[in-house]
């Protein structure tokens, strides 16, 4: 990318600008997921009262970014990196809004699952360990986005199988769990829920590696093999 | 400080202003009884005797159009070289530079160099060295108003032509002279303007002649020898038929003033 | 500092467009106002039937580059071209090469409107009989032709006598427009046709220039990127006398090859 600055300042500015808080909205959309884990967890209600409730933060973000983007289009008709930059960021913002929707939810299914006394212990573990290797995925992205880093984001898309094969094992373990006792089914459903979205969050997280290479590299690696990513991004 | 460069400005062009009135009032004044058909239908008299300039209007006019008619194509093609050939070397700024002194030469100088070369040669005064002389005057007008007016037309009209394929030839007659057209008429009466009023050249070459003559060939009737003529003499009504040459030499070069601007203006 | 064969590289490497059979061929071009060489070293193709653009900052070459396809530099002296320029195969900087049949085959049209100084039909009749004997009727239909290719007709139907000066700004330029076609080139330079015109007139050009490139192959030097993005299906960027890159004008516009186009392109020009 250009290190020169735009002859315009005023541009530089809002780019920047632009840059800055789709970060700082990732930032509050991982807080969200940790605490929605979290309180997952522990079972603290009031927790997770309070991330359903930020959610509406994120969403405001997401439409206020939306539309200093429109206004930078129309102002500024950018072109090369600086267009790429912002096509990739309302998409991002779009996928990161998402995501602050999965955390709202897991933290209702979580308020959900503690109205009901506890039966033989479900396997909650394993939504511990996928929810890290989530947001892991997350912190990595936006980390990505903000060094314009195309090795990091190719490594995120591979990140996303395995966060896809660790969700097969939970709906197989689910499975077991139900068929073995009935009585745990609700139980069992509403952690499948929470699983999905866990594994959706990871979906979302690639989605936006793939932008970050599309801003550096300016392929659309969308919908592509894993090796035709990797060929795109490491070169 | 304003006020007082407006005053004296407007002091000094009132200044100029009065002596030029004068001038009008004087010629008006005394001319003016000149004024009349006889001016115009009979020929320089004797002293004593009535009369008009009949002959001397006939000569100016013809040897004013023989030196427009050798004067004129010389120029404009001189010009032309000049303004559309001429932008490298050293030819053009020294060619340049020769017309602008002939262009402020004293007449009468051309007038002794026709003398010189011509009139002496043949042993005669003759119109047709009075015409030479005259478009030596004339030539020099004109290749500069040329060369200017051609020079106003944009090199971008220049360029269109050419690169529509049009021969150099082309370019000038149909572009070039098309767009300088006004330009050019002007100098030309502008030149003619000039020459109307010339004594100098024409004491040394046309001379005068008091009677009726249409060949060139012999010393011509002018008007300006004749009111030089009349003027010096102590003949009262040779005094007023040279008031009466005066007039009509001022409303003719008034009058192609005229033209020339109101020709320019379109 | 990169070093000489290294820097040719990166220049063949960025003319990469290639095209079976160029209208225009630039071979090793070099370029020279007496002393000072305006072109390096250029080498492109120009594609047929379709509109290239040359965009670059002022003083980069790119009018200079669209004056050698017809040879106007020749009008001044101390201007002279080396290298090559085929027109469909013929090296058109050879001496041999006949110019009034360049010019007949490669039309112009300027920066500044310049209507000749006679009627709206006699400004399109003169380039016409350049070349052609017509008959009255033929040259009345050859000049409907000509205004209604270059959306005038309607409005000078009925005024063809009028001078050419009496129109407005943008009609004046499409005057010039038809006036260049109406000699039925192959090839059509624009050298920045609207910098003197006002939005709508510089929008019904472009428009033209859309429908133009049916016919002729459309070179056009612009300043303005964004008409040379509207416009232009190659766009070349040049930069102190080089062909810096040139290319698909959507490549080019998304994701350019070199920082100096990215630069240029994005306003970081210092």
């Amino acid at each position: 990318m250009a290190q020169t600055e735009h002859s315009l300042k005023q541009y530089d500015l809002d780019l920047e600008g632009l840059r800055s808080r789709v970060l700082e909205m990732g930032g509050l959309v991982e807080s969200q997921i940790l605490a929605a884990i979290n309180g997952l967890m522990s079972g603290d209600i009031r927790a997770l009262d309070a991330v359903v409730a930020e959610d509406h933060r994120v969403n405001a973000l997401e439409v206020s970014i939306d539309t200093d983007c429109s206004h930078l289009i129309a102002r500024r008709q950018p072109a090369a990196g600086d267009l790429r930059m912002v096509l990739a960021i309302i998409k991002i913002v779009t996928d990161l809004e998402r995501i602050g929707d999965e955390a709202a939810k897991i933290a209702r299914m979580g308020k959900q699952s503690q109205a009901h006394p506890r039966l033989p212990r479900a396997p909650t573990a394993p939504i511990q360990h996928v929810g890290d290797i989530a947001l892991g995925m997350l912190r990595k992205a936006l980390d990505a986005l903000a060094r314009l880093d195309t090795v990091a984001a190719a490594s995120i898309v591979r990140e996303d199988f395995a966060i896809d094969q660790e969700f097969l094992a939970i709906v197989r373990q689910l499975i077991t769990f139900m068929m073995e006792d009935p009585r745990t089914i609700t139980e069992a459903l509403e952690i499948l829920w929470i699983a999905k979205a866990i594994e959706r969050i990871g979906d979302h997280a690639k989605n936006m590696a793939e932008q970050v290479i599309y801003i550096v590299k300016g392929t659309d690696v969308r919908h592509t093999t894993v090796e035709e990513l990797e060929r795109e991004a490491l070169n | 400080m304003n006020a007082l460069m407006l005053g004296i400005s407007g002091f000094t062009m009132a200044f100029g202003l009065f002596w030029l009135a004068w001038i009008l009032l004087t010629l008006v004044y005394e001319g003016f009884s000149a004024l009349g058909p006889a001016l115009f239908t009979q020929m320089t008299p004797p002293p004593g005797s009535s009369g008009g300039l009949l002959n001397a209007i006939v000569g100016s006019l013809l040897m004013a159009t023989m030196a427009t008619l050798i004067g004129t194509p010389i120029g404009i093609l001189a010009g032309t070289y000049l303004a559309e050939f001429g932008r490298r070397g050293w030819l053009s700024p020294a060619t340049r530079f020769i017309n602008d002194i002939l262009l402020s030469a004293p007449s009468i100088v051309i007038g002794l160099f026709i003398y010189s070369a011509y009139v002496a040669q043949v042993r005669h005064f003759s119109g047709w060295a009075g015409a030479f002389a005259l478009s030596l005057i004339v030539i020099p007008v004109v290749v500069r108003t040329t060369d200017d007016m051609l020079k106003l037309v944009p090199d971008s009209l220049r360029e269109a032509a050419v690169a529509l394929g049009a021969p150099a030839w082309k370019m000038i007659v149909f572009i070039s002279y098309r767009a300088a057209r006004a330009g050019i008429v002007t100098g030309i009466l502008l030149a003619v303007a000039r020459i109307s009023g010339e004594t100098a050249p024409l004491l040394f070459t046309a001379l005068n002649n008091q009677f009726w003559s249409l060949n060139l060939n012999q010393p011509t009737a002018n008007l300006p020898v004749v009111i030089f003529q009349f003027a010096m003499s102590p003949y009262p009504d040779w005094h007023r038929l040279a008031w009466g040459g005066a007039i009509l030499i001022t409303l003719g070069v008034l009058g192609l003033n005229i033209l020339a601007r109101a020709m320019f203006r379109r | 500092m990169m070093s000489a064969t290294l820097a040719n590289t990166e220049r063949r490497m960025s003319q990469q467009v290639q095209f079976d059979n160029p209208k225009l061929k630039v071979n090793d071009l070099n370029f020279y106002y007496g002393k000072f060489q305006a072109i390096k070293q250029v080498s492109m193709d120009i594609c047929a039937n379709k509109v290239t653009a040359f965009i670059g900052p002022s003083g980069c070459g790119k009018s200079t580059l669209l004056r050698t396809f017809n040879r106007l530099y020749e009008l001044y002296p101390g201007q002279r071209a080396e290298g090559e320029i085929r027109l469909d195969g013929d090296n058109i900087l050879d001496r041999k090469q006949d110019i009034t049949l360049l010019r007949a085959k490669v039309g112009m049209v300027f920066q500044k409107p310049t209507p000749f100084p006679m009627s709206i039909y006699e400004n399109i009749a003169f380039g016409v009989r350049l070349y052609e004997r017509l008959s009255r009727g033929q040259m009345e239909e050859r000049i409907e032709w000509a205004l209604t290719k270059a959306a005038l007709w309607k409005e000078v139907k009925d005024k063809l006598n009028q001078s050419g000066t009496s129109l407005s700004g943008g009609q004046q330029q499409r005057l010039c427009i038809a006036r260049g076609i109406a000699i039925k080139p192959e090839v059509l330079l624009l050298d920045e046709p609207c910098s003197a015109l006002d939005p709508i007139s510089t929008a019904r050009i472009e428009e033209l220039v859309h429908e133009l490139k049916e016919d002729y192959t459309v070179v056009i030097v612009t300043h303005n990127m964004q008409q040379a993005a509207r416009v232009s299906d190659y766009t070349a960027y040049m930069y102190l006398g080089e062909l810096i890159e040139y290319g698909a004008t959507n490549n080019i516009f998304i994701k350019p090859k070199r920082k100096e186009t990215e630069d240029y392109i994005t306003g970081r020009f210092g």
